[in-house]
């Protein structure tokens, strides 16, 4: 009721603003109102068309998983799988090798993004705090590493590793991780850089004046200060690794993460499910497949991304990257 | 005097641990960066063959670089047309995420599962799962791949098109739209990061500057003008080089492709030599776009 009220003196009140303005400013009052509510309309067609169009294939890939191979066939089945089963995903799971992929992936993936977080962490702050000769060349270093594209340096790293003996192994992920050289470790080092300069100096001196050496300065007050920026840094180290097929392809011969599956889905799933040659399946029917091999290898993220969704776009505004 | 002599010392003991903090990294990109980097350079210009103990090669001077360019079939059309395509698409993608970051960075219900939505490429599109979605994926001789994109990409546009009414209204108009849209499923998916940077410039716009731009009355046009655009220019440059960078490693990038078919042809010499014209030719074009877009980019310090 009070609500109400308080609704219709407003509108008084409003009725009674609109008598003192002039003709002129009423015409501008009521456009800016016709524009407003077009702006509103236009606005949310635009949105509307545009998650569309972002969650499309998205749900395709869902619909797809958890049908039969008949129903690719079948022209009224768009969305809703007319014979709902399991068994594509159960199969894909097997052909992938899920259980021991998974974990390989799970363990270059997170154990680099990790080991790569605080090497370049260490880095960012050495950049941001030091002054020392040589600092502005080593930093172009750093820009170099952004826009070098890692085709150019592969070669010559498989040989490094070729004659260390580690090709197929963790290692040629891990030793670069390591060293603050691994995916993307420029754009790492770089956004760290710009966060710890925007954090206040009177911090370390604190610190410094009481006798803290520079590491653990580093790592009792800057570390904690720097949480999620870390996180933020970590997930989004965490998604690259994911989705690497590039330099995992040239240091592994076999498929040993989920990303390489994905890339030679089809002959994974040719040598595995396909190789008796009496059972046809068409490409249309394949389709079935690849979609739920897709949708195994994305839902690990995906579930991430739908708990820790605000470190992903909060984290990069504290970053400091930006301004 | 041995106060001084007390803070030169401090001052060699901070710089020494400035290389501490940094020797890591020092190690690794001497290892794993700058001298792989000057290998391929070397390379480029010798006929390398692999042996036991890893490369030999023989100086060729440039012929690597004149047999890529000059006999090649592929390469110069390649490189001509991920030239164009980069020059063509960042533009765009630039624009639309700069629209995409001013629409989101808007106050309407609900906002946050829009903004959750917007981001989501930035999870999947670097990946394998895009190039397979978009049936792309460059699996040797599997016609499957073509013909899910076909599936895919018609029925999503169909469906648009009859879901707004203008399907089969005209031949040649369809046909454009259906060209336009399969453009902007790549844009929308290749800008998410472009839009979570330009979103936290938005959001870095000091809130003075807007209240004064309302009490001057200036209408939506002349705020996106003359306060949003100055303070997110510095973020163009950043998303410039963020953009070219992912052609890159783009799987749909023809150069790339052909690169590595000739490293698997054990033509490493040839491929160094295409992989580092192609590197410096993008550089030289990234270095104009920056060159006249840092003409317009306003930095609030000066």
């Amino acid at each position: 009721m009070k609500n109400k009220e308080t609704i219709r003196a407003e509108k008084k009140k409003r009725k009674e603003h609109r008598k003192l303005m002039t003709k002129e400013q009423v015409s501008y009052v009521k456009r800016k109102k016709a524009v407003d509510i077009v702006w509103r309309v236009f606005r949310f067609f635009i949105i509307f068309g545009l998650c569309f169009v972002i969650l499309y294939p998205i749900v395709f890939m869902i619909s797809c998983a958890f049908r039969e191979r008949a129903d690719m066939n079948d022209p009224t089945v768009m969305w809703i799988p007319r014979h709902f089963t399991f068994d594509v995903i159960k199969e894909t799971a097997e052909a992938i090798k899920l259980p021991e992929t998974l974990v390989s992936t799970l363990l270059i993936n997170i154990g680099c993004s990790l080991v790569q977080v605080i090497t370049t962490a260490l880095t960012g702050y050495g950049f941001a705090r030091f002054q020392f000769k040589g600092k502005n060349l080593l930093f172009g270093i750093v820009i170099l590493m952004i826009l070098v594209p890692p085709q150019i340096i592969l070669l010559p790293q498989y040989d490094l590793f070729k004659t260390l003996g580690m090709i197929n192994t963790a290692w040629t992920m891990y030793l670069p991780a390591m060293t603050a050289n691994g995916l993307r470790s420029g754009i790492m080092i770089l956004i760290f850089r710009q966060f710890f300069r925007g954090l206040p100096k009177e911090l370390e001196d604190a610190a410094y004046l009481d006798g803290c050496g520079p590491l653990r300065t580093f790592a009792v007050i800057m570390v904690p200060n720097a949480l999620s920026s870390f996180l933020t840094v970590f997930l989004f180290s965490v998604v690259w690794y994911w989705n690497d097929y590039y330099v995992c392809n040239s240091f592994f011969s076999t498929n040993q993460t989920l990303a390489l599956m994905i890339k030679n889905i089809q002959a994974v799933l040719n040598a595995s499910l396909f190789s008796d040659s009496s059972m046809h399946v068409s490409t249309r029917e394949f389709v079935v497949w690849t979609q739920a091999a897709c949708l195994i290898s994305i839902s690990p993220m995906l579930v991430m991304y739908a708990f820790l969704q605000k470190y992903f776009t909060e984290g990069i505004e504290r970053s400091g990257l930006v301004g | 005097m041995k106060k001084k002599k007390f803070r030169l010392s401090y001052e060699k003991q901070k710089r020494l641990y400035g290389y501490g903090f940094l020797s890591l990294w020092l190690v690794g990109t001497l290892l794993f960066f700058i001298v792989p980097l000057a290998e391929s350079f070397l390379y480029s210009f010798q006929n390398v063959n692999p042996q036991s103990g890893g490369m030999k090669g023989d100086w060729v001077g440039f012929n690597n670089y004149s047999a890529a360019f000059t006999k090649d079939p592929y390469f110069r059309t390649y490189l001509v047309d991920a030239l164009w395509e980069m020059v063509r698409t960042t533009p765009i993608i630039l624009v639309f995420s700069l629209f995409s970051a001013v629409l989101i960075n808007q106050k309407f219900k609900g906002r946050a599962l829009v903004r959750a939505i917007f981001f989501l490429p930035v999870i999947v599109a670097s990946g394998p799962v895009y190039s397979v979605i978009t049936g792309d994926m460059n699996t040797s001789g599997t016609s499957g791949a073509e013909q899910f994109s076909t599936v895919f990409e018609t029925d999503m546009v169909t469906e648009l098109l009859e879901f707004t009414g203008i399907y089969g209204l005209n031949q040649t108009l369809t046909e454009n739209i259906k060209l336009a849209i399969d453009s902007i499923f790549a844009i929308v998916w290749k800008s998410g990061i472009q839009i979570l940077i330009f979103l936290a410039a938005l959001q870095n716009i000091p809130s003075s500057a807007r209240e004064a731009a309302q009490i001057e009355g200036a209408t939506a046009w002349e705020y996106f003008w003359k306060i949003t655009f100055p303070y997110v220019s510095p973020m163009i440059i950043a998303n410039l080089i963020f953009t070219v960078i992912d052609t890159f490693t783009d799987s749909g990038n023809k150069v790339m492709m052909r690169i590595i078919a000739m490293q698997s042809d054990w033509k490493y010499g040839v491929a160094a030599a295409m992989v580092w014209s192609y590197f410096a030719v993008v550089m030289i074009i990234v270095g104009i776009l920056f060159l006249i877009v840092n003409r317009y980019v306003y930095y609030e310090n000066d």
